[in-house]
C-alpha cells in the first residue's frame, strides 16, 4: 500500500488514483445492477417455470418475461463502458 | 437481504403461476351449456377426452356410466388436491393443508351418516373425497368397519377425535355440527399471525358468512327455534358476527329478510329473496356465485398470496359439482332450467 497525500502526488499518481475510483465506479455499475435484475428475475423464473410445468406451450412466453429485467444490468453495463472509455 | 424473504415473495411466484395455468385448464362457463344438450353417454365420451381421462381410463375396468363419472370426478378433485399439497411448502404448504381439512370432516361425516343408515361401504366409498389428511386407504378401511367403537378408535390420533368421543350412534346432527365447528375454529385460530395468514382468515370469515348465511335461510323458512338454530350457525363470520348471529335467530321470516338488508350480501340476494319464496335453491346459487365471485376479486388484489390457490381449489369444487350436478340431473330426467337453476358458474 503507498501511502499518496494529494499535497505531495505527481499528476500521473492522481490520475492513476482517479482512473482507479472510475474503476470501482464502473465495477459497482455492473455489480449492483446484476444484484437487481438477479432480485427481479427470481421471480419472475420461478413463476415461468411454474406455468410450463402445467402448459409448455408456455416456454416462449416465460423465457421473455424472465429476460426482461436483463435490460437493467444492461443498462449497468453501458453506464460502465461509458465510464472506462469516455 | 432478510427483508425479502420477510415478504414471503420467494415462496409465491411458483405456486401461484402454477395454480393460475391450471386453472386456466378449468371447464369454460360457454362448456356448461353445451353439456346440458347431450346425453349421459356423450357426456361420459366429453369427460373421457378432457382432464379427467387419466381417471376415467383408471377407473373404467370397475364402475360404468354414472358411477364412473361420479369416482372419475371425485379421484381427480382428490389428486389435484393433494398435487397443490405436493408442489407447495412451508408456508402456502401449511394453509393449503389446514384449508383441505374440511374433507377430512366431509369424508367422516359421510361415513358416520352411512353407518347411520347402513350403506354399504361401496356406497359410502362413492362419497368420499380423499383430499385432506385422511388417505383413500384409510378411508376405505374405516368405512369397511361395522362397528362405531371401531371407527372412533381408527381416527383416536386424528384432531377430530375429542368431537367423536362421545358418539355412540345417536344424535349425529350434533356431531356433525361440532365438526364443522371444530374444523372452523382450528383454522380462525391457527391464521392471523402473517400478513398470508390474515388475507386467508379474509377468504376463510366469508365462507362462514356464507356457511351461515344459507344455513339461516334453511331453518328460518322451516321456522326452528332459537336454540336449534344457534347451534347450528358457526362464529366468526367477517360481516355477520356472533351478535348479529343472535339477531337474526331470532327475528321472524319477514324481519329476518328485512334485517338482512343491512349487510353486503344483500346486493346479490336481493333479487331472488322474498317473504314469498318456496324454494330456496336460488338463494344458495346466488350465494356460491358470491362466493365464487369474491374469491377472484381479491386473489387479483393480492395476486402473489394464497389467495389466488384457494380460487382455484374453490373453482375446482365447483366445476366438479357442477358436472355431478348434470350427470346426476340428467339421470333423475329433469328438466334442463331445474339443472340450470342448480349450476354455479
Amino acid at each position: 500500500m503507498v501511502d499518496i497525500s494529494i499535497a505531495d502526488a505527481t499528476v500521473e499518481q492522481i490520475i492513476a488514483n482517479q482512473k482507479g475510483l472510475v474503476a470501482i465506479g464502473a465495477g459497482l455499475a455492473v455489480g449492483l445492477s446484476g444484484i437487481a435484475s438477479g432480485i427481479a428475475e427470481k421471480d419472475i423464473g420461478a413463476a415461468a417455470v411454474g406455468a410450463m410445468a402445467e402448459r409448455e406451450e408456455l416456454f416462449a412466453k416465460g423465457l421473455i418475461l424472465t429476460v426482461i429485467p436483463e435490460t437493467i444490468v444492461i443498462f449497468g453495463l453501458v453506464i460502465a463502458i461509458l465510464l472506462i472509455f469516455l | 437481504m432478510a427483508f425479502l424473504i420477510k415478504r414471503g415473495s420467494k415462496k409465491y411466484p411458483y405456486i401461484t403461476a402454477r395454480v393460475r395455468a391450471m386453472k386456466s385448464k378449468l371447464m369454460l362457463r360457454e362448456v356448461y351449456p353445451k353439456l346440458m344438450n347431450m346425453d349421459i353417454a356423450e357426456i361420459t365420451r366429453f369427460i373421457e377426452e378432457s382432464e379427467y381421462k387419466e381417471n376415467v381410463d383408471e377407473l373404467a375396468q370397475q364402475y360404468s356410466d354414472i358411477d364412473l363419472i361420479e369416482h372419475a370426478l371425485n379421484q381427480n378433485l382428490a389428486r389435484t388436491y393433494r398435487k397443490l399439497q405436493r408442489i407447495s411448502r412451508d408456508e402456502p404448504n401449511f394453509l393449503i393443508t389446514e384449508y383441505l381439512r374440511h374433507w377430512d370432516i366431509w369424508n367422516i361425516k359421510t361415513i358416520l351418516r352411512g353407518k347411520n343408515y347402513g350403506a354399504d361401504p361401496e356406497e359410502i366409498l362413492d362419497a368420499v373425497v380423499a383430499a385432506g389428511q385422511l388417505g383413500y386407504r384409510q378411508l376405505t378401511e374405516i368405512s369397511g368397519m361395522n362397528s362405531i367403537e371401531d371407527i372412533k378408535s381408527a381416527l383416536a390420533l386424528t384432531p377430530y377425535y375429542p368431537v367423536i368421543e362421545d358418539y355412540d350412534g345417536a344424535m349425529l346432527s350434533d356431531v356433525e355440527n361440532n365438526l364443522d365447528k371444530l374444523y372452523y375454529s382450528r383454522l380462525l385460530a391457527s391464521l392471523g399471525r402473517t400478513k398470508a395468514e390474515k388475507l386467508s382468515l379474509k377468504f376463510i370469515r366469508t365462507e362462514i358468512d356464507i356457511k351461515n348465511l344459507k344455513t339461516l335461510f334453511r331453518t328460518k323458512k322451516a321456522d326452528l327455534d332459537k336454540t336449534i338454530i344457534l347451534e347450528l350457525l358457526i362464529p366468526g363470520g367477517v360481516e355477520i358476527k356472533t351478535t348479529d348471529l343472535n339477531k337474526l335467530a331470532s327475528l321472524k321470516w319477514s324481519d329476518f329478510l328485512k334485517a338482512l338488508e343491512d349487510y353486503s350480501y344483500w346486493s346479490v340476494l336481493s333479487d331472488v329473496v322474498s317473504v314469498k319464496m318456496d324454494s330456496l335453491m336460488d338463494m344458495e346459487a346466488v350465494l356460491d356465485k358470491y362466493a365464487l365471485a369474491f374469491a377472484s376479486k381479491i386473489s387479483h388484489y393480492y395476486p402473489l398470496s394464497i389467495l389466488p390457490i384457494f380460487d382455484y381449489m374453490l373453482n375446482k369444487e365447483l366445476e366438479v359439482r357442477n358436472i355431478r350436478t348434470i350427470v346426476r340431473g340428467k339421470e333423475a330426467q329433469l328438466a334442463d332450467e331445474a339443472i340450470r337453476k342448480h349450476l354455479v358458474i
